[in-house]
């Protein structure tokens, strides 16, 4: 993973892409009336643009040349407002356009975002979370940029020139003739120029994020390196590595040093052309000497918008990769659906869960076959991995009846965790049924689902927030009494209470500033406050929690499960001792179902798991 | 003066290159000056009317010849000062990463590795940009404004104290603004940061998002987040967007003022319109310049913060380095001993420990930061003792977190004791060269890291010269000949994303060929076969042992059946050793080490089903 976070140039495609500049559109059109403001502005911009060298023109021609010095005053006050107004048309175009694209930013970021939470788990099993917030952020300022950069502005900088080319002719047909004899070589060395540039930069860019690979590749394993005493060959290859930059380095220097000289000599050649072909203009009389000067300020004011078409055209290419991108993900349909007529559960909720000869794999494409990313997943399975492995469940069968505290025990990989995710529908199943008070899971809609159906997930999460706003999360309709009584249900309430600011604690990102035991009971205070018929508790039994939080977390627990349908994975051995009865899975299948006594007098598997997994806690609790 | 003096040493080698630089901005600047001069006269016998073609060619010939010269010169300017960046850019880079690589373990687990990078890379970048592009536009700016100032004000002085009071006010607008942007900037990049951390928590949990139907309201959230983002953003862009248009009113303002106050002059006869056409053409050439000044204000600031921030890393000391008077010509034999020694619990320690956990836990775990809580004892292993004579072998058992892998890092000084003495050979290792220690011993550390290049080189990490034959003997004791028969290229394939992805059995039998390739005299296996299933490590173990014969090894596991045939077995418990002796011996004992082995077998009982 290290390599491709920094090694991931960009590959780019076409510059201009119908169906996507189309879908583009789509973001774009609701801002039409100030797209149309900002074009007017921007016409307006060109236009005014051109008083200046003109009115120099006049000046010179007019009052200077009779010799009138009070006459250049009313020149100065037009050449101070096309001044002006060339401000105001170029600030207020900016503004807009920018403020469009910061708009249609906002609306792109929301719909990815939204998008994405519409996604089933599996989505998020298979894709990393950074590779996502790079859709929301890197690639979304790519748009941004091809709103901003790709769009008026390139319309801009055509109008200009043409503004420019016309006035020209207006004014002075042959004095223009003789200054666009150099816009051709203008618009070559800068096509040439950008040509070379995108190879060089390509270039550079590929060189330094082998470099970075590499550093952060050395830097991880840093030690390694010394260990093995390889310092002086990790020296040797980075110097290479380093080297190699250097010479894109250079050469892009190299291009640019002759490239601006360039530029610059090419625009003194167009004023010299102007002067001895203008000059000779000027003494035939077809021609002033003031219209000379003005067609120097002329030419230079075309050269500008010439050279930026050629650089908009590397924008433009970057922003059609990451709106490909971008689409991909927008494109990606959601796995689990609501169905398109739900049915609504009886009221009340009685919360009687019943398996069906359920069957269940996470890769549902390629059932009996290995998952298609199982590269990453070898490590786990490395010693027995077979064909049938794939199903995690196969064919389990069990009615919890309403109000039946249930644990389910097996070894690690036995299926525990999806059983339970199954239940919340956070995948779907490949054969057979899951019902909640006779009705199937699939055709219920998932946020009526779980409103009666809540799991506390293994790996008890916090977000920054207040105490509060952790337990009721964005429900408003839990009042903070209703909080303040889950907190203390969950024995959650006397640590609250020792915090600074009790409820109104600030919870900093990912919970860093609560310990594992308490952001335990913080989750158990939420499953309470939400109060659901059904409760699923994939409880962990974590090494890191001091003996007296153990105590509270197993009498949260106890509470927790009291009067309610719930489903608990049991590590704790005070766990599957309150519980009604214990469901023991290997390998996929149900291998025992019965109270903790009774399938302790089987002598069968749970007998010897629980010897493994408990007889410890035994013995410790003696 | 204290950026200099740590700047001096990596500009000395390139002095001249500079030097050459200047000259050439200098003679480059005389020859832009004297196009507008070209100009003037042109225009000025073309007023009068008295001028005939081969002069009006002769005056096109010289503004061209001009221009080249300027050209070439502004060529030989850029490619000599500006490379001349690139280059202490390219020094700068090596002396930091020969550093980094010296230093300790210490500090490499506090500072992040993103941190690191950004030292190597932005910062290094933002030194180079003053130093290359800075320092040439200053050094080209001062010497175009100096001379075209000094020229106007030969031609008229009164115009020219209209430009020169004028002109600054461009290089103070960009600055005002510049600095004012760059503060409103970071507030708009903390909001930014806010929307990614919030998107970023919410997938993160978004099985708890998905158990509560949170969503809807989390896109709520979200988008609120957005909104003041854009709020933030719009008012950056009230700034930027004025930038350039403001910098172009204020340079179009100084053109109207030369027409306004020069227009007067040439119809008074004070001033001819060639004059006047001069001042035009110098307020075009000093445009750029002064902007390019404000801007290496702008690249002098983060230039020099960023030359703090690297000389933080080239400045560092190693903490643990090769003492003077260090033998020069220590091998190592390989006895062991411990004498009394005592570690501290360090913050950075946790990191470890976390990781070991989490390795036995699901993979989408994050990794979160550690808060040490009140209480926690202050000591992670006190008075711990033991000798490992030359040829035998220890194993060390005990809980996850418990500090073993810390134990093992004091033998090749990955850390030092806080207390007591590690020695080797009955040197203290602290008294010997670290190079030779190190290379003595042959490590297979618990995080397997592997580099992204071919097998065969992650192979021969610590023995380059390895030939063929001794290659194929380390892959055939780690048992890693089959796997490596299957890959694409097979000892030539690379490893990592552009090639196989090892699993985790595999990656660590590449480490285990790596550390036997080196022939050491100590072995270390820290947890390194908890990926290999039980079969194949029982016959990596044999062959091991074969190898280790008349060699020092010391195995940490979590399964008794890789250590039960060591020479001496130590479990640690509560930061201490709380038995000691063979597999029998603990056994009888009936101990920690007893329960662990029963439990064992129960497991294995229960896999077979």
């Amino acid at each position: 993973m290290s390599s491709a976070k920094y090694d991931d140039d960009e590959i780019l495609g076409k510059a201009y892409d119908a169906t996507l500049v189309r879908r583009l559109g789509g973001f774009v059109i609701p801002y039409w009336r100030q797209l149309a403001v900002a074009t007017l502005l921007m016409f307006g911009g060109a236009a005014v643009e051109l008083a200046p060298p003109f009115l120099v023109k006049q000046a010179i021609d007019g009052p200077i040349a009779a010799r009138d010095p009070a006459g250049i005053l009313p020149i100065f006050g037009l050449y101070a407002a096309a001044l002006l107004a060339a401000f105001g048309f170029r600030y207020g175009q900016t503004y807009i356009m920018q403020s469009v694209g910061q708009q249609v930013m906002v609306d792109i970021r929301t719909r990815i975002f939204s998008h994405i939470q519409r996604m089933s788990l599996a989505f998020f099993d298979r894709n990393p979370v950074g590779r996502l917030i790079t859709r929301l952020t890197n690639d979304v300022d790519a748009l941004n940029e091809f709103i901003t950069q790709g769009t008026v502005a390139l319309l801009g900088d055509l109008v200009r020139l043409l503004f420019v080319i016309v006035t020209m002719l207006l004014l002075n047909w042959r004095l223009a003739l003789i200054s666009f004899i150099m816009f051709p070589v203008v618009m070559l060395a800068t096509g040439v120029f950008q040509r070379i540039m995108r190879a060089v930069y390509r270039r550079v860019r590929q060189r330094i994020a082998r470099i970075n690979a590499f550093l952060n590749e050395q830097i991880s394993g840093v030690l390694v390196t010394q260990l093995f005493n390889r310092e002086e060959r990790s020296r040797i290859r980075f110097a290479e590595l380093s080297r190699d930059y250097l010479a894109a380095q250079l050469e892009s220097n190299r291009t640019f040093a002759i490239f601006f000289p360039l530029i610059n000599f090419l625009s003194v050649t167009a004023m010299a052309l102007l002067l001895y072909f203008g000059g000779q203009i000027v003494l035939a009389d077809l021609a002033t000497l003031g219209m000379m000067v003005a067609f120097i300020q002329y030419t230079d004011q075309a050269f500008q918008p010439i050279r930026q078409i050629a650089e908009r055209y590397n924008t433009l290419q970057s922003a059609m990769a990451s709106s490909e991108r971008v689409f991909r993900v927008l494109d990606t349909p959601a796995a689990v659906v609501d169905p398109e007529h739900p049915r609504a559960l009886p009221l009340p909720v009685r919360g009687e869960i019943t398996f069906d000869n359920v069957w269940f794999t996470y890769s549902p494409e390629a059932t009996g076959e290995r998952p298609e990313d199982s590269g990453s997943l070898a490590s786990e399975h490395e010693a027995h991995v077979s064909a049938e492995d794939d199903w995690v469940l196969r064919g389990i069968s069990f009615t919890i009846p309403a109000g039946q505290a249930v644990a389910v025990v097996g070894a690690t990989g036995a299926g525990k965790s999806s059983l339970v995710s199954l239940m919340a529908r956070f995948y779907d199943i490949q054969h057979g049924s899951i019902t909640l008070d006779g009705i199937d899971l699939r055709e219920l809609r998932q946020t009526e689902l779980r409103r009666h159906v809540s799991a506390v997930p293994q790996d008890p999460v916090c977000f920054s927030g207040t105490i509060a706003s952790n337990i009721r999360l964005h429900d408003t309709s839990i009042s903070d009494e209703q909080v303040r009584r889950a907190a203390e249900i969950a024995r959650a309430a006397p640590f609250i209470e020792r915090l600074p600011g009790g409820y109104d604690y600030e919870v900093r990102e990912r919970g860093s500033n609560l310990s594992v035991g308490q952001r335990q009971l913080l989750a158990f205070a939420r499953a309470i406050a939400f109060n659901p018929e059904v409760l699923l508790i994939l409880d962990e039994a974590t090494s890191s929690v001091d003996t007296e939080t153990e105590a509270l977390i197993q009498e949260a627990l106890e509470r927790l499960i009291h009067g309610r349908t719930s489903i608990v994975i049991a590590h704790r051995l005070s766990t599957i001792r309150h519980v009604d009865r214990i469901l023991v899975l290997h390998k996929g299948r149900l291998v025992e179902d019965g109270s903790h006594e009774e399938l302790l007098a089987k002598r069968g598997y749970y007998y010897r798991l629980y010897q493994l997994q408990f007889a410890e806690q035994v013995k410790s609790e003696r | 003066m204290d950026q200099l003096r740590r700047i001096w040493p990596f500009i000395r080698r390139y002095r001249w290159r500079m030097t050459f630089g200047l000259i050439c901005a200098m003679a480059a600047t005389a020859a832009a000056a004297t196009i507008p001069q070209i100009l003037r006269y042109a225009v000025d016998d073309l007023n009068t009317r008295g001028i005939v073609l081969d002069q009006l060619l002769g005056y096109g010939g010289l503004l061209l010849l001009a221009a080249t010269i300027e050209g070439v010169l502004r060529y030989g300017q850029r490619t000599q000062m500006i490379g001349a960046s690139h280059l202490i850019d390219f020094d700068m880079r090596e002396a930091l990463f020969a550093r980094l690589l010296t230093l300790d373990q210490g500090f490499f687990n506090k500072m992040h590795t993103g941190d690191l990078m950004t030292r190597v890379t932005n910062d290094l970048s933002a030194v180079r940009m003053f130093l290359g592009p800075g320092v040439s536009n200053l050094a080209g700016s001062t010497l175009l404004i100096v001379t075209a100032a000094t020229l106007m004000f030969l031609t008229s002085p009164l115009l020219a104290l209209v430009v020169v009071l004028l002109l600054p006010m461009v290089a103070v607008l960009f600055v005002v603004i510049g600095g004012r942007m760059r503060a409103i900037f970071r507030t708009v990049q903390d909001q930014f940061g806010e929307i990614s951390t919030r998107a970023q928590e919410n997938f993160s949990g978004i099985r708890t998002i998905k158990a509560y139907a949170q969503e809807e309201a989390e896109i709520g959230v979200f988008r609120e987040a957005n909104e003041r983002y854009r709020a933030l953003n719009l008012r950056y862009v009230l700034l930027s967007g004025m930038l350039w248009p403001i910098i172009g009113l204020m340079l179009g303002t100084i053109g109207a003022f030369v027409l306004l106050i020069g227009g007067r002059m040439v119809a008074t006869g004070e001033l001819t319109v060639g004059e006047l056409v001069l001042f035009n053409a110098y307020l075009a050439q000093l445009g750029w310049p002064v902007i390019a000044l404000g801007w290496t204000v702008d690249l002098y600031q983060q230039g020099s913060a960023s030359l703090l921030r690297i000389s933080e890393v080239l400045q560092r000391r190693p903490a643990i380095a090769t003492p003077p008077g260090a033998p020069a010509d220590f091998i190592v034999e390989g006895e062991i001993e411990f004498r009394d020694v005592g570690l501290r619990f360090v913050y950075e320690e946790s990191k470890e420990g976390r990781r070991e956990a989490l390795a036995h836990q699901h993979a989408n775990h994050t990794l979160e930061e550690h808060v040490p809580h009140p209480g926690a004892p202050e000591w992670v292993l006190r008075n711990i003792s033991f000798r490992v004579p030359r040829g035998s072998s220890l194993a060390i058992v005990g809980a996850t977190g418990v500090g073993k892998t810390t134990l093992v890092n004091l033998l090749a000084r990955v850390r030092d004791p806080d207390e007591g003495q590690v020695l080797v050979d009955g040197y203290d290792v602290r008294t010997l060269p670290l190079d030779a220690l190190r290379r003595g011993i042959g490590y297979v550390p618990q995080d397997t890291f592997l580099f992204s290049v071919p097998v065969r080189e992650n192979v021969t990490f610590g023995r380059p010269d390895a030939t063929e034959e001794q290659i194929e003997y380390a892959l055939t004791v780690s048992r890693l000949s089959n796997d490596v028969g299957q890959f694409p290229d097979g000892v030539d394939t690379l490893i990592g994303e552009r090639g196989v992805t090892l699993s985790g059995g595999q990656k660590q039998r590449t480490a285990i060929a790596r550390a036997v390739l080196r022939d050491p005299a100590i072995l270390v296996l820290d947890d390194a076969l908890s990926s290999v299933d039980t079969h194949t490590a029982a016959e990596i173990l044999a062959g091991l042992r074969e190898l280790m014969k008349g060699r020092t090894s010391i195995i940490i596991a979590q399964r008794i059946a890789t250590v039960k045939d060591a020479d001496q077995i130590i479990v640690l418990h509560d930061g201490a050793i709380v038995e000691c002796g063979t597999h029998r011996e603990l056994l009888e004992y009936g101990g920690r080490y007893a329960d662990m082995y029963r439990r064992e077998l129960l497991q294995a009982e229960l896999e077979e089903e």
